[in-house]
């Protein structure tokens, strides 16, 4: 997977910079450099997540946030626009009953006489007409100016009754029409009236109607808004006109009446506590004309918000949740890009150990095979010096015992450095670059079998027995087939003295087809004593050696390596301390083109 | 074999002589030479068994001075000492007929091994070279004389 997008390769860049400077830190922090990786790949993570947070979370929460509370306050706009219609066209239903009484009172004082009012069976003929469709009126009188009944029709017994000192007896004769407040009268029970006056012949009386309080108080309270709605009046003094169906009463004070008056609808909010429980009201108030009576509704908050808060608190809910899913899904692909990513840095820091494995080889070659060369000849002169003594030694035996015995001991011992440092030259020699390789077509099974022949006789003496699991059918290829043994020797060399201190063992050595079917797998397996795991990494380094000195030059493995890599394989190590150790050599089926060019 | 006459070539003195000395002690006829021209020089000038010479000398080396050596069409063997890198340089060697190469630095004792080697090549192919010829000289008696050349 190619990470693509700027923003991508910015953090791509980013992490490829954080394992190179690990990298730089130098051999001697290699424990440092894997927790440093570590560190650098989690930084890697949080900073991926915290983008994404930043560029997509982040803003979809703002504007999701942003949307939700500006359609909030719209719909409760429109909620609101939608109860003030709803109010203000009740306030017209009441204000319209009170006018269409008051006209009617006013039509019937200006079009009949007080004679005609007073004569018998006319006020009640009137009163039936005005309560045939419904019931307006309880009852109706004419009074004159002195606050006597001139005439009654109703169900209260007021005939006898004297006004003058009633509050609205003057009032009505201030103001020609008159609509009173609720008041008890006479009668003990809470009623309001109207009136006009009329003036005749000099005299004025008086036309007064008590408004049907049940059917006024049916008409402002059963007209229900929500289901949790109450609907009541207040006069101008704040007393309640008809009951507001909470905790009042009918005739008393309303708490926290302000009085004034304004001809506008007024929205307060106001929350109440109703048996331990909060509840939020919305109240509307308007002023009715006339008389001035404040229309006052209150609906219950919740109720009438119900709607936008499910709206709300769905979207919200699907907002988180879908945010929440990004967040998921972020930390999954990041988590996944983070570990290609790693891959793809360990596969590269592989590669680079590979490539300084075999730039370290490449310059030992060409420094070896020059110091080697020069440092033969001496060699070679030295040991035919020793020979020289030697043959000397032979020809003319010392006399002296003591200094004949140093003689031949030392002698002795130059000819074994010696030799060790042949066996050194002659090992380093084999790095210097061969011009020509003998490329040749080979049957593996067949080359193994010859290498193994090769080594069992030496191996005998030391209790070791090899197997061989070879796979019959893998194709010939082609290579070097010195070279190839080389390596088979030096690897199955090291795999007998791994053995040194056991006395006995196995080597198994096996061929197959390699998974991908390009080359085959030559697998060296032993019974030794095994690498140790700081040791491992060292083994294909030059003169990396865990052998006695003189006993190894440690060039071994590395030259199985440089000559692996040249062949176009790959060689592998793994290893269990005290139980052994497999190398896995992997070979082409064909060498690659250079190779062939030369051969 | 005992007496046989060896020349040795190589550049480098002390090596050369010490060489030469140790072969003397086994019974040798040793001469040895410095370069390629004076082994050449010495071979017009004498017989020799074996032939011991060093792959990288100045002037001359190893395989222009065989060359030179087999252009003389003499009954000699020859035997290169190399390095080690130079594995392919005495293969070409052998393809160019030298009897076989060792590489430095060796033990007398390998060298002593490989000259016996050469010198029964070269006696099998001088001993059948004399048989062809006095088949010759039984087929016509007046070639006698060329036995001698
Ligand atoms: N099969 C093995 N089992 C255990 N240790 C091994 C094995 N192969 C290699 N080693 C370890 O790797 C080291 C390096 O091996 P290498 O062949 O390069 O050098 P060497 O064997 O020590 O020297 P030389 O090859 O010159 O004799 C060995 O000294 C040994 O510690
Ligand atoms: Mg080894």
């Amino acid at each position: 997977m190619k990470p693509s997008g700027t923003l991508v390769e910015i953090l791509y860049v980013k992490a490829v910079t954080y394992t190179k400077k690990t990298e730089h830190t130098g051999a001697g922090m290699d424990q440092n450099r894997e927790g440093k990786n570590k560190k650098d790949y989690s930084r890697l993570f949080r900073r991926f997540i915290f983008l994404t947070m930043v560029c997509s979370l982040f803003p979809l929460l703002l504007a999701g946030w942003a949307i939700n509370i500006h359609y909030s306050e719209f719909a409760r706009e429109r909620i609101l626009k939608t109860l003030q219609t709803r109010v203000e066209y009740h306030k017209k239903i009441i204000e319209l009953f009170l006018k269409e009484n008051k006209t009617r009172l006013d039509f019937i004082a200006r079009t009949n006489s007080i004679e005609f009012l007073i004569k018998e069976g006319n006020l009640t003929h009137i009163l039936n007409n005005i309560n045939r469709d419904d019931w307006v009126l309880t009852d109706i009188g004419i009074i004159d100016e002195n606050g006597d009944h001139a005439a009654y029709v109703g169900p209260y017994k007021l005939i006898d009754k004297n006004y003058s000192n009633a509050f609205w007896f003057k009032e009505v004769m201030e103001k020609e029409i008159y609509t009173s407040d609720m008041f008890m009268g006479f009668r003990k029970e809470p009623h309001f009236i109207m009136a006009v006056t009329k003036k005749e012949n000099g005299r004025r009386w008086i036309l007064r109607a008590t408004v049907n309080t049940d059917s006024f108080r049916s008409l402002v309270e059963n007209v229900r808004i929500g289901r949790t709605g109450d609907v009541y009046i207040l006069n101008s003094k704040g007393i309640y006109q008809t009951s507001p169906g909470f905790s009042g009463e009918i005739l008393t004070q309303a708490s926290g009446f302000k009085g004034e008056i304004h001809d506008d609808l007024k929205f307060r909010f106001l929350e109440i506590v109703d048996r331990d429980v909060k509840i939020k009201k919305i109240v509307c108030e308007t002023w009715l004309k006339d008389p001035r009576w404040l229309l006052v509704v209150r609906v219950g908050e919740k109720e009438f918000f119900e709607d936008i808060r499910h709206a709300n608190r769905a979207t919200l809910v699907s907002l988180h949740l879908s945010a929440l899913i990004i967040l998921i899904v972020t930390v999954f692909v990041t988590n996944h890009m983070v570990q290609v990513i790693k891959k793809r840095d360990s596969e590269l820091e592989e590669m680079n150990t590979q490539l300084m494995q075999a730039g370290k080889l490449a310059s030992i070659g060409e420094l070896s095979a020059g110091v080697a060369h020069e440092i033969n000849n001496p060699l070679a002169i030295i040991m035919t010096e020793h020979q020289l003594l030697l043959d000397a030694e032979k020809r003319t035996p010392i006399t002296d015992p003591e200094f004949g015995e140093q003689f031949a001991g030392s002698l002795s011992q130059i000819g074994t450095q010696v030799r060790r440092c042949a066996h050194i030259t002659k090992n380093l020699m084999k790095f210097a670059r061969r011009t020509k390789s003998v490329i040749e077509t080979i049957n593996i099974n067949v080359f193994v079998r010859e290498v193994i022949d090769l080594m069992e006789r030496e191996a005998k003496s030391d209790g070791i027995t090899f197997k061989s699991v070879l796979d019959d059918t893998i194709p010939p290829i082609l290579t070097d087939p010195s070279q190839l043994q080389q390596v088979l020797l030096n690897i199955i060399n090291n795999a007998i003295a791994a053995h040194e201190n056991k006395g006995y063992g196995m080597i198994t050595i096996a061929t197959r087809l390699s998974n991908d079917k390009t080359g085959i797998v030559i697998i060296v397996e032993d019974t030794g004593n095994g690498i140790k795991d700081e040791d491992i990494e060292k083994v294909f380094d030059p003169f990396f050696t865990t052998k006695s000195p003189g006993q190894g030059t440690g060039l071994g493995l590395s030259i199985c390596y440089s000559i692996v890599k040249q062949l176009g394989g790959n060689i592998h190590v793994e290893s269990d301390v005290g139980k052994g150790t497999l190398f896995t050599l992997t070979f082409p089926l064909k060498p690659p083109e250079n190779l062939l060019k030369h051969g | 074999m005992i007496g046989s006459k060896i020349l040795l070539v190589d550049d480098e003195e002390i090596f050369c002589d010490n060489m030469a000395k140790l072969l003397q002690n086994r019974q040798y006829k040793v001469t040895a030479v410095y370069n390629g021209e004076s082994a050449i020089r010495a071979l017009e000038k004498e017989n020799f068994d074996v032939v011991v010479l060093d792959l990288k000398m100045p002037g001359m080396n190893g395989i222009t001075t065989l060359k030179e050596i087999k252009k003389l069409g003499l009954f000699t063997e020859t035997l290169l000492l190399t390095g080690h890198g130079s594995v392919d340089a005495a293969i070409e060697a052998i393809r160019l007929g030298a009897y076989d190469f060792l590489t430095k630095p060796c033990e007398v004792d390998e060298l002593v091994e490989k000259i016996e080697g050469a010198w029964r090549k070269k006696d099998e192919a001088w001993k059948k070279d004399l048989e062809n010829k006095l088949k010759k000289v039984v087929e016509s008696p007046s070639d006698v004389f060329k036995l001698f050349d």
